[in-house]
C-alpha cells in the first residue's frame, strides 16, 4: 500500500497532466464546433466498423438457424407454387382466357387436334362443339392473333377455316391509318398472307400491324393478324396489294380460343331486313 | 497577465499568410526556473491556456496545448542547459548563451504551435497547410521570445 502511494505521488505531475489534458480535451470536444462534429463523425465511423465486425461474427455464427428458417421458407414456398400451378391449370380448364380481348367478350379455349397447312383449302379441327357453346362463323383466336373462324360444327368438334385457306377472307385494317382491306391467302407459304384493297393514296408502312377491323360479327376490333413486309400494286393497279406476315404459327399451333359470344344477333337480323328490302 | 493582454489584443490579429498566429503566452512557461514543482508548472501552464481560450473562443485547445508544454519543459530545459541538476536557474540567454537558449524556446514553441494547430485542424486533410502554420507560427513566436528576453534583459 505503501509502495503503491509512493508511486503515486513519485509520478504524481503525470496524473495531473493526464486530468488537466482530459478536462482540456472535454472542453473543446463539448464545444458546438468542428472538432466536435469531427470528432462525432470519426467516432460514429470506428462505433459503425467495430458493429459492422461484431455482426459479420455473430451472423456467421447464427447461419445455422438461418439457413433452417430458409429451408423451411423454401419449403412452403413450394408448397404454394405446386398449390398455384393447380389453381391455373383449373382456371384455364374453365376456358375463361382473353387473348388481350375486351373483357365483355368471352372465349372459350379449345386444343387443335388436327390441321392441314399445305393445301389449298386447310382445315383446322378444334376439341370443342356445340355442346360447349361453339357455333359456325365464330372467330378462333390464339395468343399471337388470328387463327381463323369456324366453319363446321359436330357435337364435341369444330372444323376451323384458317387464314392459310385459299377461300378465307377476312376484314383487316392497318392499325395506324386504319384504311382496311381483306386478307386473302395463296397457296404457298404458311406464314403468309396478303391484304387486298387498300387505297394507294394509304401510308403504308413496312412493319405496320394489320388487324381486324370489327366491321363483321366475327372478329372485335383490334385483333393482331400480321406485319406489312411488302408492299406492291394489285393486278388492276387501282389499290394495293400488302404482302402479310402472319403473327400466329400454325406449324405449331397448339392452343386456340374461340369468341363465342361476340356475334349480335340483334345486329344480324338488322343487317339481313335491309338486305331484304333492298331486294324487293 | 500583460503578455496574455498582449496577446488576446496584439498578437491574435496576425495571421501572416492567413494561418500563421503567434502564441507569445508559451513564453511565461519558458521562463519557469528549473525547480519549480512540476504539478504547479502544469496547473500554472492549464490556468494560462483556459484563460487564453477564454478571451479567444479556442475551448479547450490552447490550454490542452500548454499544458503539454508544461510536462516537456522541465525536460527540454534539461537537455538544452549546461547546468548541473541540482542546481537553480533561469531560463535566459545570460544563464544559457543565445544559441542554447534560442533552441530551447524554439524547441518549447514548436512543441506548443504543433499541439495547438493539431488539435485546430484535428484531421490530415490539408496537413501542408498545417505545416506552414506551425512552423511560420513556432518561428515567429521564437523570434518574439527573443526579442521579449533582449528587451526585459536591457531593462533590467
Amino acid at each position: 500500500m505503501w509502495s503503491l502511494t509512493e508511486f503515486f505521488l513519485k509520478h504524481k505531475h503525470w496524473f495531473v497532466f493526464l486530468l488537466l489534458e482530459v478536462v482540456s480535451l472535454l472542453g473543446l470536444f463539448s464545444y458546438d464546433g468542428y472538432q466536435k462534429s469531427v470528432y462525432f463523425t470519426t467516432a460514429n465511423g470506428i462505433v459503425g466498423n467495430i458493429y459492422s465486425a461484431v455482426s459479420s461474427v455473430t451472423s456467421y455464427l447464427t447461419l445455422t438457424s438461418t439457413n433452417r428458417e430458409l429451408e423451411a421458407d423454401n419449403e412452403r414456398m413450394r408448397q404454394e407454387i405446386i398449390h398455384l400451378k393447380a389453381k391455373l391449370k383449373v382456371a384455364n380448364a374453365d376456358s375463361i382466357v382473353n387473348h388481350g380481348l375486351p373483357r365483355h367478350y368471352s372465349v372459350v379455349s379449345a386444343q387443335v387436334v388436327n390441321a392441314t397447312l399445305h393445301r389449298s383449302n386447310n382445315l383446322i379441327t378444334i376439341n370443342r362443339g356445340t355442346k360447349d357453346g361453339i357455333r359456325p362463323e365464330m372467330g378462333v383466336v390464339c395468343s399471337r392473333g388470328v387463327v381463323g373462324v369456324v366453319c363446321l360444327c359436330s357435337t364435341n368438334y369444330s372444323i376451323v377455316l384458317p387464314l392459310v385457306n385459299t377461300t378465307s377472307r377476312i376484314s383487316c385494317r392497318l392499325r395506324h391509318s386504319e384504311y382496311f382491306g381483306t386478307l386473302q391467302w395463296k397457296r404457298g407459304q404458311s406464314d403468309i398472307t396478303y391484304a387486298t384493297g387498300i387505297p394507294r393514296h394509304a401510308k403504308v408502312k413496312m412493319g405496320e400491324v394489320v388487324e381486324t377491323n370489327g366491321y363483321s360479327d366475327i372478329f372485335p376490333p383490334g385483333i393482331p393478324i400480321g406485319f406489312v413486309k411488302r408492299v406492291e400494286d394489285s393486278a388492276d393497279g387501282m389499290s394495293y396489294l400488302l404482302k402479310v406476315g402472319i403473327f400466329a404459327n400454325f406449324e405449331n399451333l397448339r392452343e386456340v380460343s374461340v369468341i363465342t359470344d361476340y356475334t349480335q344477333p340483334e345486329r344480324k337480323i338488322l343487317e339481313e331486313q335491309a338486305d331484304s328490302l333492298t331486294l324487293n | 497577465m500583460l503578455l496574455l493582454a498582449l496577446q488576446i489584443s496584439i498578437f491574435n490579429q496576425i495571421h501572416i499568410g492567413g494561418d500563421v498566429t503567434p502564441l507569445l503566452i508559451g513564453y511565461m512557461l519558458v521562463c519557469f526556473q528549473n525547480d519549480v514543482s512540476r504539478t504547479g508548472l502544469l496547473v500554472w501552464g492549464f490556468l494560462t491556456g483556459f484563460l487564453f481560450d477564454m478571451f479567444s473562443n479556442t475551448a479547450g485547445m490552447a490550454s490542452a496545448s500548454c499544458t503539454l508544454l508544461a510536462m516537456m519543459q522541465p525536460k527540454l530545459l534539461k537537455l538544452f542547459s549546461t547546468f548541473d541538476p541540482n542546481e537553480i536557474f533561469t531560463p535566459n540567454i545570460q544563464s544559457m548563451g543565445l544559441w542554447r537558449y534560442l533552441t530551447y524556446v524554439f524547441f518549447c514553441m514548436l512543441v506548443l504551435h504543433t499541439a495547438f494547430y493539431a488539435l485546430d485542424a484535428f484531421t490530415l486533410q490539408n496537413w501542408p497547410l498545417t505545416l506552414i502554420a506551425i512552423g511560420g507560427s513556432t518561428a515567429m513566436a521564437t523570434l518574439l521570445c527573443l526579442f521579449s528576453e533582449m528587451f526585459v534583459r536591457r531593462r533590467k
